[in-house]
């Protein structure tokens, strides 16, 4: 006869009171849940996204990302100084332009040139094979989006005539180019249209022979780490930034996700403040529903431990029981809502809202755990702070 | 005034006043009374007049405003509230009026509960418990809930429960007062039983055919013990 026992039977005495605060501490916790993924989500989404990339370290003109383009001069210079680096692996230089496809006119093409072949930075191949490190001047071997495949049934080994949207000037002449492959762009949206060619195809493409990059990406050697790569790296150039992967997050930590981390908190505080108000209120209302019965346990000799176990243990099973069926309910919303948010224009593909850690599992049944016990806080005041003798005297006149 | 040998119970010159908004209430005034080991003692007495304010101070489970309350010995006062608990726990056995059976558990479990609390094994405490249903006459009812069982049989589940760890005293607070007449008369039946077997019984009652049972029958007024 433990107090778990006893507060489980007392559970099933009153089976729709039980079922109710299950539901009430599911539908909250599965809120709480979802908060926890969302606080986390976004940011460890993006990490992995970097992470696929498959560089720690990006050099960029601008004083972290930027939205407007700010290219870097003399990249290729660059990218072989940076590769002679005993503290680099391995380094690719990415330029990106905008182009159209001359079939399809409407639309504006993301186009990417690099010279990491096989080791590119940017998408992962599903079909066909990968760009070449170099080509021939004049010639644009293609890989191509997914999304840009699907709309536009185009596949490897077809030819496909692409212009290039020349900063200012008039309209460049198109270029055949050959679709070598097909490949999801690490940060394309669902609806993006990208396409990646060699930096002679682009120059092809673009008409613009300046060796320009948006970004050299750098591969840190092992057992060195992306820190001291970039210490290396920053002598090179100081009009330029080096960043490592864990840099760049840490900038995204402190402006763009803060937004959704505040968001998580708020809701994050509310929800365990909903989970406690319940709690606390359905077993407030069922201790003073049975003042008569503690005041005769008391009286009987049954001790005040006891009686606050039997509480305590009383809103640890219906925290509990919420909290676990929280777990797939908030799964379920989690899924629906990453759906919902994904579809906002400019979302990347890829890039996830919630994200299921082991450690929100964890986080979530600790913050329902402690709600619980400050849930039963004042129910256990109540109880253990109960005068017996008045209590049985009020209970026999009323 | 000698002691009696043996007195479960000695209270001497006990008074209780309750602090109330419209002033200070007196409950009980300057009351002497002992219970000795296997004595029976009704106390009765019109509504308000003490009775079962003076049934809770020989109870330990309320204080005194004056005077002193010793249970075997033992100054009342000077004990801290576990002690007094285990006191309750384990010499002594209340009966309610309302009975207060814990609805979620069955008779034979709400008989077998204060044994778990005093810390019997459970060997033990289900043969105890069988043992008292079958003394109170719910052997068949053993695990029937409270709402399953009549008025009459929740006081004798409830009576087999004051006696699970064989109490010294039995305490009684208007044990018969929600039954009727013959079902009362089965209650009184049982304490006279209860008494019989060696357990002394402190019975407060309005109930003149269950008072007459007692040995030693004392009538209450104003707070004090007036025969």
């Amino acid at each position: 006869m433990t107090s778990r026992w006893l507060a489980w039977r007392t559970i099933r005495q009153h089976p729709i009171r039980g079922v109710l605060a299950t539901i009430g501490v599911a539908f909250i916790g599965a809120l709480l849940f979802d908060m926890l993924m969302l606080s986390h989500g976004l940011v460890d989404s993006f990490a992995a996204l970097l992470d696929d990339a498959g560089y720690d370290i990006r050099v960029m003109a601008s004083d972290g990302v930027s939205l407007v383009r700010t290219p870097m001069t003399g990249a290729t210079q660059l990218a072989a100084d940076i590769a002679r680096l005993t503290e680099v692996r391995a380094v690719s230089v990415l330029r990106i332009e905008r182009a159209m496809l001359v079939e399809a006119p409407d639309r504006e093409v993301l186009l990417l040139g690099s010279n990491a072949a096989g080791s590119h930075s940017g998408w992962m191949l599903t079909g066909g094979a990968d760009l070449p490190a170099v080509s021939a001047v004049g010639d644009c071997p293609l890989v191509i989006g997914r999304h840009l495949a699907v709309v536009r049934r185009l596949e490897p080994g077809a030819t496909v005539r692409i212009r290039g949207l020349a900063r200012g000037a008039s309209a460049l002449p198109p270029v055949s180019c050959r679709i070598v492959g097909v490949a999801n762009f690490l940060f394309a949206t669902a609806e993006d249209f990208y396409v990646a060619t060699t930096l002679a195809g682009v120059q092809a493409i673009t008409g613009d022979a300046s060796d320009e990059a948006d970004f050299v990406f750098v591969s840190s050697a092992p057992g060195v780490g992306a820190a001291a790569a970039v210490r290396a790296i920053a002598p090179i150039r100081p009009d330029l930034h080096a960043y490592s992967n864990e840099d760049l997050m840490e900038q995204f930590n402190r402006n763009s996700f803060t937004y959704f981390r505040q968001i998580s908190f708020v809701l994050t505080s509310l929800t365990l403040a909903f989970a406690f108000l319940l709690v606390s209120t359905l077993l407030t209302v069922a201790t003073n529903q049975r003042l008569g019965e503690i005041a005769a346990l008391r009286a009987l000799g049954v001790s005040r431990r006891r009686i606050s176990a039997m509480l305590l243990w009383e809103s640890a099973l219906l925290v509990t029981s919420g909290g676990l069926f929280a777990l797939p309910l908030g799964g379920a919303i989690a899924v629906w809502l990453d759906r919902v948010l994904r579809e906002m224009p400019g979302v990347p593909e890829r890039l996830h809202f919630f994200v299921f850690e082991p450690r929100s599992v964890v986080t979530h049944l600790l913050l329902l755990a402690v709600t619980g016990v400050f849930a039963a806080a004042y129910p256990i005041w109540l109880a253990a702070r109960l005068p017996i003798a008045p209590t049985l005297r009020r209970e026999v006149v009323g | 005034m000698s002691v009696p040998p043996n007195p479960i119970v000695d209270v001497r010159g006990v008074t209780r006043t309750f602090d109330m908004s419209a002033g200070p209430v007196t409950a009980v005034r300057d009351v002497t009374l002992t219970v000795v080991a296997g004595e029976y003692v009704a106390i009765s007495g019109p509504s308000g007049c003490g009775k079962s304010t003076l049934l809770h101070i020989v109870g330990c489970v309320d204080r005194v405003s004056s005077g002193t309350v010793r249970f075997e010995g033992r100054n009342v006062a000077a004990l801290s509230e576990s002690d007094r608990s285990r006191i309750r726990l384990t010499r002594i056995g209340f009966v309610f009026q309302r009975f207060f059976l814990l609805p979620m558990l069955t008779a034979s479990e709400n008989i077998e509960l204060p044994q778990a609390e005093a810390g019997a094994s459970i060997a033990d405490r289900r043969a105890r418990t069988r043992a008292l249903l079958d003394y109170v006459g719910l052997s068949h009812r053993a695990d029937h809930l409270p709402s399953q069982l009549s008025g009459g049989e929740m006081q004798r589940a409830a009576i087999a429960r004051a006696l699970a760890n064989r109490p010294a005293l039995l305490v009684a607070d208007e044990p018969t007062g929600e039954l009727d007449e013959a079902t009362g008369g089965h209650v009184a039946d049982l304490f006279d039983r209860v008494h019989a077997d060696g357990t002394a019984i402190l019975v407060v009652t309005h109930n003149p055919v269950l008072a007459s049972r007692a040995g030693r029958q004392l009538a209450m007024k104003s707070g004090s013990i007036v025969s």
